[in-house]
């Protein structure tokens, strides 16, 4: 035998139990609806339980007992978990390591006791009724074993002890279910017995001998005061009294409430709704054209439900901005533990609902942005107070919907961005021309610039090989926004702006040659006229001027290579992505479309122009452009590209 | 002659726990760390008794126990296995393996002994 | 008979036989594992990718997915299709780059789902042939003539692979 000491044992495998409940209860105060963690914490409270009760920590196990149970209820929707439960554990979790430790005051945890019980009160624990029934006049049992019960190690003979143990019988044998010789296998069981009790016994006693095997068996049990023929169930449940069971409808809508869907069970579901929506089109097409008044109708009654249906849809990959803004409490929870500044993070409109898959692209560019405002931005405790400031940094999180946008801001109250030095850097990167002349969000908006970092030196919190223009690009490829406001001394403020879904857009339909494409209406700014006269004397630039400004314009036409003749009255449509614009020349504006993007095919992962596709109300596709990548074309002017699209359409 | 007990766990601690129980209780016990080991101990051995956890590495108590059912050497050992409350699904699992009985964690090492007085009639 | 591109040869059943869709595109017969085809369509309006591969020029609305259009011509040194409307379309789903994914083929006739035998199947002659030897798997000796069979896998496979490249 090991000389090494169980209890020893124990307290480690305890301190790791107690570690884990600790980071379940973190995650679980940002997701308070993750069944997932409850039964995490659940488990490992319910071991911690066990062992505590098998190693002589009796306090503990008695502690643990009534966390235990408090979770099982939240567990089972019987409670709902709260901010509060998750404190209350946290703090009856390091009463825990205290109790494995043994030096825990017992008033602490009546406190805490207390608390919890405050914390689940709604619907107090009521004891399950398990009423003793005493066959004071004896007992008649019937019963026989599986046939493979002794096969699975389960002895007759040791039951019969049993029983006889139980108080004074008689026990007969039954051997009529005892099959031929040649049917008989020898570890079958094939005997039955009947057993009378004479005395006092009780129902429970008698079902115990036969715990491991009651579920499998052949079992009657009847009082022998009771007429001889009367047979009771085998097992006699004890009267309902918990209120879960008493009421088990309203645990069941608890539970329905929320329901995981696998994401791409939803992406089918958009495909079929997206077909939905088109044959629908075509079916009100046909009905305008030569249907009667019956077919218009129900036509009609099948466009309004039809648009129902995808707006239904799209509010189904809405998720709140929660649990994205929940998984940075730890973050900085972390980096004032690495920089040794008090910082307070303050979450603001967690409710606020975005698509999915913009709640996943977001979390690295966020944290990127609070890493940048709790290692640059603020002070150190020295400072600040220096400063006249409380002794905490706080970094602001909040989120609200704006249209078809959410605003995700990050501020900050530390020292604000440091003009003078955003101004040198970029000069001694060659980002602007010394002295050059810059208004204040064009000299802020250089913090964006690709290499940029206005860190004076690297540290290991932001020197990730990450900088601010990844962000910017991501925010970008969300189709967002990204604006920065900045006051010496009192802080900065980061703004995003993003489309709510990724999944539909508004777009403007225009038509180039004899294709289709859709403009992201988000990126147009305005739409103006070129007569053909304007277009023959523009023929040689590649500039137009707009309201005294320069703007460089593509024909798309060109771009396209559709080689067709330009409408006599083309269009130019204005896009921007921020601060730069580029004039697109179309041949005709259809008008507004909601566009549900589609990916484009891996076969043309080499055609740059186009973000993706859609299908229209006729059944045709058309392609999305993609307005970064035209804008920088626009910019550049890239010849041997626009050869390239000439020679390949 | 004392009954000889193997006991499946990848836990020290509670294996360390079993064995204090029923070596104090008068039994012979041999351990094992997980199904694979469990497997190999019992065709060394003819034991008296298994008890086994069914959540273990490399091979699960569940397993364990329909390789052993498949062997005629084993038939009529008492196999006893650990389970949760929540479990009630895989108590009917482990049953259809083969199991003869179970005991459900947390326990105090009397319940243990209590089980195998129960299972060994000895 | 040792075959130079393993991924894409042909995967024979037990008795040596091939189930293959058999499909006209110009002057040539060509033949594709019946397996891969998913549906074959008649007429849908096409919509052209400006600047993409012609190997893969135009996209069609494939049940509600956009799904691209292949023509085959290029790549067997017959002049890429002009009309706008192909009169049947072949949906296949290959495996490209990470995943499954349906494609289109252009066919001017689809002709039948029909086995081949391996003893009737040569690999493409080291000469005298009009079109790149690796965009062939196999030639099938018919009473009539002969029937291609290509490797599509490897033409798509390229094409996905060669990201913002041109090989024109």
């Amino acid at each position: 035998m090991s000389a090494v000491d169980p209890v020893a044992i124990f307290r480690v495998e305890a301190g790791e139990l107690l570690d884990q409940v600790e980071q379940d209860l973190l995650d679980l105060g940002h997701r308070l609806t993750d069944a997932a963690l409850v039964d995490a914490v659940f488990r490992s409270l319910h071991t911690l339980k066990g062992s505590g009760a098998m190693f002589g920590f009796d306090a503990l196990a008695a502690f643990t007992h009534h966390c235990e149970t408090a979770f099982d209820r939240v567990r089972k929707g019987l409670a709902p978990a709260t901010a509060e439960l998750v404190a209350v554990i946290l703090s009856a979790q390091d009463h825990m390591r205290a109790l494995v430790d043994g030096d825990a005051p017992r008033a602490d945890g009546d406190a805490i006791l207390a608390r919890l019980e405050a914390a689940i009160a709604d619907g107090a624990d009521l004891p399950v009724g398990a009423p003793v029934v005493a066959g004071g006049g004896g007992w008649r049992l019937s019963f026989a074993l599986p046939v493979d019960a002794m096969a699975n190690g389960t002895n007759p003979l040791m039951l019969l002890d049993e029983l006889r143990e139980l108080g004074p019988c008689t026990i007969v044998a039954r051997t009529d279910t005892i099959p031929p010789l040649d049917d008989l296998t020898p570890t079958d069981c094939h005997i039955g017995w009947d057993v009378t009790f004479a005395g006092a016994v009780t129902r429970e006693a008698i079902e115990d001998v036969f715990i491991f095997v009651m579920d499998d068996m052949e079992m009657t049990l009847a009082p022998l005061d009771a007429a001889a023929d009367e047979v009771t169930p085998d097992v006699d449940l004890p009267p309902v009294t918990d209120v879960a069971r008493a009421d088990p409808v309203s645990v069941a809508a608890k539970a329905g409430e929320s329901v995981r869907v696998p994401a791409e069970r939803l992406d089918t579901l958009m495909d079929r709704v997206g077909e939905l929506v088109i044959a629908q089109s075509r079916l009100s097409q046909l009905a305008g054209q030569d249907g009667g008044l019956a077919l218009r109708s129900v036509s009609e009654e099948i466009e309004r439900l039809a648009g129902e249906l995808r707006d239904t849809m799209m509010v189904l990959r809405m998720v709140p901005v929660a649990t994205l803004f929940g998984r940075f409490r730890r973050l900085v929870h972390d980096l004032a533990r690495d920089t040794g500044k008090a910082i307070e993070l303050v979450t603001e409109g967690e409710t606020t609902e975005v698509d999915k898959t913009v709640v996943e692209r977001l979390f690295d560019p966020l944290v990127h942005l609070i890493r940048n405002s709790c290692d640059h931005g603020l002070e150190t405790a020295d400072q600040r107070l220096a400063a006249g400031k409380p002794e905490a940094g706080m970094v602001r999180l909040s989120a609200h919907q704006a249209g078809g946008e959410v605003v995700i801001t990050i501020r900050d109250d530390g020292r604000g961005i440091d003009r003078t030095r955003v101004r040198a850097k970029a000069e001694a990167n060659g980002l602007i021309e010394p002295g050059a002349v810059l208004g204040d969000q064009e000299l802020l908006q250089l913090i964006f610039a690709p290499g940029f970092s206005t860190a004076a030196q690297v540290t290991n919190l932001s020197g990730r090989g990450v900088g601010m223009d990844v962000v910017k690009r991501t925010i970008e490829s969300l189709r967002g926004t990204i604006d920065v406001a900045s006051i010496d001394g009192e802080g900065s403020t980061i703004t995003l702006r993003i489309p709510l879904t990724l999944a539909i857009i508004e777009g403007l339909l225009v038509r180039v040659g004899e294709g289709r494409y859709v403009v992201p209406l988000a990126s147009v700014e305005e739409c103006l006229e070129l007569s053909l006269e304007e277009d023959l004397r523009s023929r040689a630039r590649s500039l137009i001027t707009l309201r005294d400004q320069l703007v460089p314009f593509l024909r798309l036409r060109d771009l396209f290579a559709t080689g067709t003749r330009p409408d006599p009255w083309q269009k130019i449509v204005v896009v921007s992505t921020g601060a730069e614009r580029v004039g697109l020349v179309v041949d005709q504006i259809i008008g507004n479309h909601q566009t549900v993007i589609k990916a484009m095919s891996p076969l043309h992962r080499d055609v740059a122009s186009f973000s993706g596709a859609t299908i229209m109300g006729d059944g045709g596709v058309a392609l999305i452009l993609d307005i970064a990548q035209l804008v920088a074309t626009g910019q550049s002017r890239d010849q041997s590209r626009e050869e390239r699209l000439r020679a390949a359409g | 002659m004392t009954a000889t007990i193997l006991t499946v766990d990848d836990s020290p601690s509670l294996r360390m726990a079993i064995r204090i129980a029923l070596t104090n209780a008068g039994y012979t016990v041999a351990e094992a760390g997980d199904g694979v080991e469990g497997l190999a101990q019992a065709a060394a051995t003819r034991f008296d008794l298994i008890v086994t956890d069914l959540n273990m590495p490399n091979m699960d108590g569940l397993t364990m126990i329909r390789e052993l059912r498949k062997q005629p050497a084993q038939a009529g050992v008492p196999i006893i296995f650990l389970t949760t409350e929540s479990d009630a699904g895989m108590k009917a699992q482990a049953k259809a393996a083969g199991a003869t009985g179970w005991l459900v964690k947390p326990f105090v090492p009397d319940q243990l002994v209590k089980i195998a007085r129960k299972v060994l009639g000895r | 008979m040792t075959h130079p591109s393993s991924p894409s040869s042909i995967a024979w059943n037990a008795d040596g036989e091939l189930q293959a869709l058999t499909f006209v595109m110009g002057t040539e017969t060509f033949a594709i594992e019946a397996e891969f085809v998913h549906e074959i369509l008649d007429l849908l309006p096409t919509t052209v990718v400006p600047g993409a591969d012609p190997l893969v020029g135009h996209l069609i609305n494939f049940r509600g997915r956009v799904i691209p259009l292949a023509d085959l011509k290029p790549a067997f040194a017959m002049e890429a299709a002009t009309d706008t409307s192909p009169s049947r379309i072949i949906v296949v789903e290959l495996s490209i780059g990470d995943g499954n994914h349906y494609v289109g083929l252009r066919a001017d006739a689809v002709d039948e789902v029909a086995t081949i035998h391996v003893d009737t199947v040569e690999p493409p002659p080291q000469i005298g042939m009009r079109w790149p030897r690796d965009h062939v798997r196999g030639l099938v000796r018919r009473g009539d003539g002969i029937v291609v069979i290509p490797d599509i896998a490897i033409l798509f496979e390229r094409l996905a692979t060669r990201a913002g490249r041109s090989v024109h």
